[in-house]
């Protein structure tokens, strides 16, 4: 059994910012003859020698994942972000990078599917319509429950969700009644919007009423010079 | 639907949950039921063994007494539901299934839950208590 | 419609009475004569008159039980679960209330405690209603008249006395089952 090399593995090292992006695009490595080299490499091949890229990237567009599956996934991935931080800031933190990175793909599959419809979203509720509608619809079958400006603030914007499928099956203990896991959902908004160059943070706030005990606020700060450009244009 | 109270036992027979419904059950300290809990859990084994017919492997599944009915869930995992109705209350299966749904979600699905430990899920209490006891 | 063992267990917390019917793993094969019905009726009595056990029959059949416990260990068994599940059931909801009957997958176990913390147990299999009037019946019928003879108070007297309290039983059991 041959261990892997560099050429073998078509990953590239990806990390959140792209400014310290490390390593080359490598093309699709060559169809492997004996079984014994798909444990050297992380891809996984079928009996037709086909591997994920293979695939159409339309295919994955109405497929329905189960809800407990992804509780499980999801209330793992919390623990193992809980063991290796103190305190709930640098919990939202890391589940933010979690959300963050599966933002940045979700924006470009998004864009991609849209076709030659596509448009480039240069203004702020343009692009805050976008994640309502379509990201929202794409991740969680339905679209986000509100959209709000905020009065006090030029730069703040705020997206309601009466009740983050993410949180459904989750009780935060009242010691940390301040933690609120949708800080996922927050990294994927703001990886989408820092795609589209609206640079920005994100984080995700619950506000709970009487009938609506779980309803989240995902407060989006830009930065000044998405308010600049927001004002140039007009 | 008259329930009287929920007890629920991890593995080892200790109380992880207690909360009761309805009148009619005496009201106990905790560490009454937590040896209530232990003894039941005991009495369970025994009744599998007892029994008089070869090979059953089942524990006790229903108790009744005058004033009240017990049913008694297993799970595959050892984890044992006691629910505690009225003495003439039908279909308390329905009951035990939709605790150990509400069970399932709430309680395993979360982040925050460590096995085996006392249960302090507020989302699991708040969908219980819905559905035995709705207002 | 099958009935597995019957104990009677006295205030001492002492079993004085068991009957066992081997239809545990058979089915049970109604015929009148004796011989062919596999009982091993056992009266056991305390252990202070154990010089006395010659007159009894204490007949085990382990072989027949594969390894399961024998009759003592049972009910030993027996009676510690009834006496927890009773003071359970007092505890939960008063002094005044008893617990009537148990069931687990196999079987059923019907439990009746008289004025004088008499403790008449009986186990049958799951399809059985409840038996307390039965066992009431035999406490009122048959151990009153015949069966004081098992205290410990009585050793003499148990010669007679324990063939008729155990026809009057088997008939009465036998009355059930059909």
């Amino acid at each position: 059994m041959q261990r892997g090399d560099s050429l073998n593995s078509p990953f590239v090292p990806f990390s959140p910012n792209p400014s310290i992006q490390q390593g080359t695009p490598t093309s699709t490595p060559p169809l492997k003859h004996t079984l014994s080299s798909s444990t050297s490499s992380n891809l996984r091949y079928s009996s037709s020698r086909k591997s994920i890229y293979d695939r159409h990237l339309n295919r994955s567009q109405r497929s329905e994942l189960s809800k407990a599956s992804f509780a499980f996934l999801f209330g793992e991935m919390v623990q193992y972000a809980q063991k290796r931080v103190n305190g709930i800031a640098d919990l939202e933190k890391k589940l933010n990078l979690h959300g963050y990175s599966i933002g940045q793909r979700l924006l470009e599959l998004l864009l991609w599917r849209e076709g030659r419809s596509a448009k480039r979203e240069t203004r702020i509720l343009g692009i805050l319509q976008f994640i309502t509608t379509t990201v929202y619809r794409s991740i969680f079958n339905k679209p986000a429950d509100g959209l709000e400006k905020s009065r006090d603030n030029e730069d703040e914007y705020m997206l309601i969700d009466n009740d983050p499928m993410v949180n459904s099956y989750i009780s935060v203990p009242k010691e940390m009644s301040q933690l609120n896991c949708a800080a996922f959902v927050a990294g994927i908004i703001e990886a989408v919007l820092d795609g589209c160059l609206f640079p920005g943070r994100v984080t995700a706030h619950s506000v709970p009423t009487e009938q609506l005990p779980a309803k989240t606020v995902f407060l989006i700060k830009f930065d000044e010079s998405v308010i600049e450009r927001e004002s140039v244009l007009g | 639907m008259v329930i009287l109270s929920l007890l629920i036992l991890n593995k080892a027979g200790g109380l992880i949950f207690q909360r009761d419904f309805n009148e009619g059950l005496k009201k106990l300290s905790s560490n009454d039921y937590l040896v209530l809990a232990g003894t039941f859990h005991g009495v369970h084994a025994i009744t599998s063994r007892i029994s008089p017919v070869r090979n059953s492997g089942g524990g006790l599944e229903v108790l009744e007494s005058d004033r009240f009915r017990m049913q008694c869930f297993q799970t595959l995992t050892g984890t044992k539901f006691l629910i505690f109705a009225e003495p003439n209350q039908p279909n308390i299966d329905v009951v035990v299934k939709r605790v150990y749904e509400l069970y399932a979600d709430y309680v395993m699905k979360n982040p925050f839950y460590q096995i085996e430990m006392p249960i302090r899920c507020e989302a699991f209490e708040r969908n219980l208590v819905a559905y035995i006891k709705p207002k | 419609m099958t009935i597995y063992s019957f104990y009677i267990f006295d205030r001492h917390c002492e079993c004085i009475y068991v009957k066992q019917w081997h239809q545990r793993d058979r089915t049970f094969r109604p015929t009148s004569s004796s011989a062919s019905t596999v009982d091993s009726p056992v009266a056991l009595a305390s252990d202070r008159h154990s010089s006395t056990s010659s007159k009894l029959q204490n007949e085990v059949h382990p072989s027949s039980r594969g390894g399961r416990l024998s009759v003592q260990d049972d009910a030993k068994l027996v009676f510690g679960v009834v006496f927890s599940l009773r003071n359970m059931v007092r505890k939960l909801s008063g002094p005044d209330d008893s617990f009537i009957s148990y069931r687990t997958g196999s079987y059923k176990l019907h439990y009746y405690e008289t004025a004088t913390n008499l403790k008449f147990v009986l186990l049958t299999d799951v399809k059985m209603n409840n038996l307390k009037v039965v066992l009431h019946q035999i406490y009122v019928n048959l151990y009153v008249e015949f069966g004081e003879f098992f205290s410990i108070e009585h050793p003499g007297g148990e010669g007679v006395a324990v063939e008729l309290f155990e026809m009057g039983l088997d008939s009465f059991i036998r009355t059930i089952q059909d």
